[in-house]
């Protein structure tokens, strides 16, 4: 990035620092494709994302509003289920409060939803503390599939999700973080998510459609932000498009990240 | 061994008083204030335990005085008994102020019975403890010499000469009520010579069978187990000091270096720990006990040594080495058959994945305590918030390849296309072709009456289906999340059992756009024994937002209830 620019020619001293300075830069600059990049099964994310979710990282997954946690926490699921839930276990963190406050999670609504509950182990920890500690010390380990971490309030700052994402690359994890306020602040996550529930459309007789997110990729650095709105089907355990429910106007795609939906009439 | 002024000393190491005051514990006993220990400068001066404290003070003003507490003392013999351990493994408590060590095959680590009795001895009676030690043969006869025998300090009986030493000694040193022992004394048998050789059935006769089965286990006839405080572990590894060590890493690196010993014992059995403790004794007698418990069988040094690396960071205030510890032992209170697995070249093999799983849980238990890591357990039951429990993932998790529990993939998505393609009418004529409808004099309702979606109305109550049917939805029928206890809601509903049409959760107005439902469960009638138990509607709803809850009606319109209450239970995706 520093390197593009040019300069006054003042010494060339200091473009051999620039381009050295870019040198390094760029052996530390993350892979413009993985090779072990976890699709998302739609291409048009999979391209922004630049070939999939990225392993050995951490993301960040956010309601847009409290109210939203549920879609927030569904979003979160499904990542870890395409990450392979089915096969390695799961690590699930969470604090007392988080527990008392939006609930723990279900075992028969995680099976339904397509994570099998007997491959998942729930962590209960007293302090928010405690849930970057353990997140960090499970991404060490390469054994889980996945490890998500529930985060009540903003005690994820740059260091701490550095760390966070140091120890995803050691362990080659995928990281995921859930935070159950939306935040803008640095962080070291790969990527950050947020998440609504988008209004699924009906099914044929009226009832309740597939499970619908209006996601939001507010930061991504591997690419640009966008928006999508997936459905996630729980028999097959894959992202489909979503059908547009009635009366919702279509979103646009690369508009600013935190822009409302519109709905029409 | 005996500790003849346990109560004493234990005010004495105290207090700055000198040694040689006259000191001595009251306690109310039979209405008066009377001593019931002294000291020995006490002792010296005539005062007796049982004397009443105001003779005492008559006679010599100058007596110092305290409370008599023996729960203070029964801690206090407890901290000597864990410190003892370092002798042996088997301690027993020998209320209120002996300890009994069973030193068979310990006594040559240290150089002998009675280098073991004077070391004992010596160590206790520089913290201050007045202590008398006997070696003998039985309990009975260690006890009887510790108690009434000549010697000061120790006592050694040689093997088979415990009836010697015992002849000239009290009756009272059998262990025997003092009733029994002045009824003896009243017929003139005083000493344990005059009953020996007497003949057995007319002293059971007069004096209880009591008698002789002291004296028998003093002699060794009859055995007399001893229960030891502690369980006794598998394995041991100690290393003891010459210099106390106090730095967290010496200690760390000491465990490291045991659990390398420990390992080459267990895999010589062919087994790994499952519950390990580090004892750790302080220089001043204070013994810290730490534990660890794993998931799966274990006795590699490096992970022992990792385990107790978390549980020492989680104790933090805790840990006070003090003047440092000055032995180490590392135990296995509890082993299992340990499995040598072939490990895979491929990085992501099965048994690698089990094996670094049980690590995470044993290093995250250690951290947290293995409690707090879990497991969900499906239960077999209706009700939903006990339809699943979180057992502790030490416990249950062997980590063995689970097959899933879903049906096929396959299956589920065959009856959906057969649900989207029908139109209603078809599609509830088919549900209850489905269902077997129960016909039985079933007066109270069955446990769990499932009812599909659009089939409610339908005259199909009463049709049971099991739970882990999925239903045909195109959403999961259970929440992802499950509250912690059903939040009540005012909602709005169509009566007698019309899904709600707009609620109010958590201070926000939510409008149902769409409902699934009603799901209906009824409570487990055997288990309510006051007959209060409502049953619950359930409705699977979402929002105009498009947020998805779990709601249930409590209380069947009418029949159970005049207003049903709302309330909210889970949370979708």
């Amino acid at each position: 990035m520093t390197s593009t620019r040019t300069h006054i020619s003042s010494g060339t001293a200091l473009q051999t620092l620039r381009q050295t300075v870019a040198r390094i830069d760029a052996a530390h600059a993350v892979a413009p494709v993985a090779e072990n990049a976890l699709s998302l099964g739609r291409p048009e994310i999979d391209h922004l994302l630049g070939g999939g979710l990225a392993r050995g990282a951490m993301h960040e997954v956010a309601p847009t509003a409290a109210l939203h946690l549920g879609a927030a926490t569904g979003f979160t699921l499904a990542l870890a289920v395409l990450a392979g839930a089915q096969a390695k276990d799961t690590i699930w963190i969470q604090t007392d409060f988080a527990a008392a406050e939006v609930g723990p999670p279900y075992g028969p609504g995680l099976d339904a939803f397509g994570l099998a509950s007997e491959r998942l182990v729930v962590l209960r920890v007293p302090r928010a503390i405690d849930v970057l500690w353990a997140m960090e010390e499970a991404l060490k380990h390469r054994a889980p599939a996945a490890v998500i971490a529930e985060l009540t309030d903003d005690a994820a700052d740059l260091t701490a999700t550095r760390r966070l994402a140091l120890a995803a690359r050691h362990g080659g994890g995928l990281g995921l973080l859930l935070r159950h306020r939306a935040t803008s602040d640095p962080s070291a996550a790969m990527t950050r998510w947020e998440v609504a529930a988008a209004a699924g459309p009906r099914d044929a007789f009226g009832g309740l459609g597939r499970t619908t997110f209006a996601l939001s990729l507010v930061r991504n650095r591997r690419g640009p932000a966008g928006r999508f709105t997936l459905s996630w089907d729980h028999h097959a355990h894959v992202f489909v498009a979503a059908a547009v429910s009635r009366g919702v106007v279509e979103t646009a795609r690369d508009r600013p990240a935190r822009a409302p939906l519109v709905r029409a009439g | 061994m005996w500790l003849r002024r346990l109560a004493t000393d234990r005010l004495a190491r105290l207090s700055s008083a000198p040694a040689d005051q006259a000191f001595a514990t009251v306690a109310p006993i039979k209405s008066a204030l009377r001593l019931a220990s002294v000291n020995d400068a006490a002792a010296r001066l005539g005062l007796n335990p049982g004397m009443a404290l105001a003779d005492a003070r008559a006679m010599y003003p100058g007596l110092g005085v305290a409370d008599d507490d023996p729960a203070a003392d029964l801690a206090l013999l407890t901290a000597i008994a864990d410190w003892c351990d370092r002798y042996t493994p088997l301690v027993a408590l020998d209320p209120p102020d002996g300890l009994i060590l069973d030193v068979t095959g310990c006594a040559h680590l240290f150089g002998g019975e009675a280098l073991l009795a004077c070391d004992l001895v010596g160590r206790l009676a520089r913290q201050g403890f007045v202590a008398r030690a006997a070696v003998a043969d039985t309990v009975g006869g260690a006890f009887a010499v510790a108690h009434h025998g000549a010697t000061l300090t120790a006592m050694i009986l040689p093997p088979g000469e415990t009836r010697d030493a015992l002849l000239s000694l009290p009756l009272a040193a059998l262990r025997l009520p003092a009733e029994t022992v002045d009824a003896l004394a009243e017929v003139g048998l005083k000493r344990i010579a005059d009953v020996i050789e007497r003949p057995r059935a007319p002293l059971a006769a007069r004096f209880g069978a009591a008698l002789l089965h002291r004296l028998d286990q003093a002699l060794g006839r009859v055995d007399e187990p001893i229960s030891p405080r502690l369980p006794l572990p598998a394995c041991v590894a100690e290393r003891r000091f010459a210099d106390p060590i106090a730095l967290e890493a010496d200690v760390l690196g000491t465990i490291a270096h045991l659990a390398a010993e420990l390992a080459r014992v267990l895999e010589r059995r062919g087994e790994g720990a499952r519950l390990l403790q580090a004892a750790l004794f302080r220089t001043d007698g204070k013994v810290r006990r730490i534990e660890v418990g794993t998931a799966e069988p274990l006795r590699d040094p490096v992970r022992v040594k990792r385990l107790f690396t978390e549980k020492l960071a989680a104790l933090a205030d805790a840990w006070d080495p003090g003047f440092g510890f000055d032995m180490v032992r590392l135990s296995a209170l509890a082993t299992a058959p340990f499995m040598p697995a072939q490990s895979g070249l491929i990085a992501d093999d099965h048994a690698d994945h089990v094996a670094d799983m049980a690590h995470l849980i044993d290093v995250l238990g250690a951290r947290f305590g293995l409690r707090r890591v879990t497991r969900l357990v499906a239960q077999d039951t209706h009700i939903p918030e006990y339809a699943v429990a979180a057992l502790p993932a030490s416990a249950v998790g062997r980590g063995t390849a689970l097959p899933s529990p879903l049906p096929a993939c396959g299956e589920r998505s065959r009856a959906k296309r057969a649900g989207e393609g029908a139109s209603p009418r078809a599609r509830a004529s088919r549900i209850e072709e489905e269902h077997v409808v129960r016909k039985g004099p079933l007066t109270r309702p069955p446990s769990a009456v499932d009812l599909s979606p659009q089939a409610g109305r339908g005259g199909a109550r009463g049709s049971a289906v099991p739970p882990s049917h999925e239903q045909d939805t195109q959403i999961p029928t259970r929440p992802v999340r499950l509250l912690a206890r059903p939040e009540p809601i005012e909602a709005i509903a169509e009566v007698p059992d019309g899904p709600p049409v707009r609620f109010r959760w958590r201070r926000v107005l939510h409008l149902v756009a769409a409902s699934e439902g009603p799901e209906r469960i009824a409570m487990q009638w055997w288990h309510d024994c006051d007959g209060n138990a409502l049953t619950r509607d359930y409705f699977r709803v979402e929002s105009r937002d498009g947020i998805r809850l779990w709601l249930y009606r409590e209380g069947l319109f009418v029949r159970e209830t005049g207003e049903p209450r709302w309330f909210v239970h889970g949370v979708f995706a």
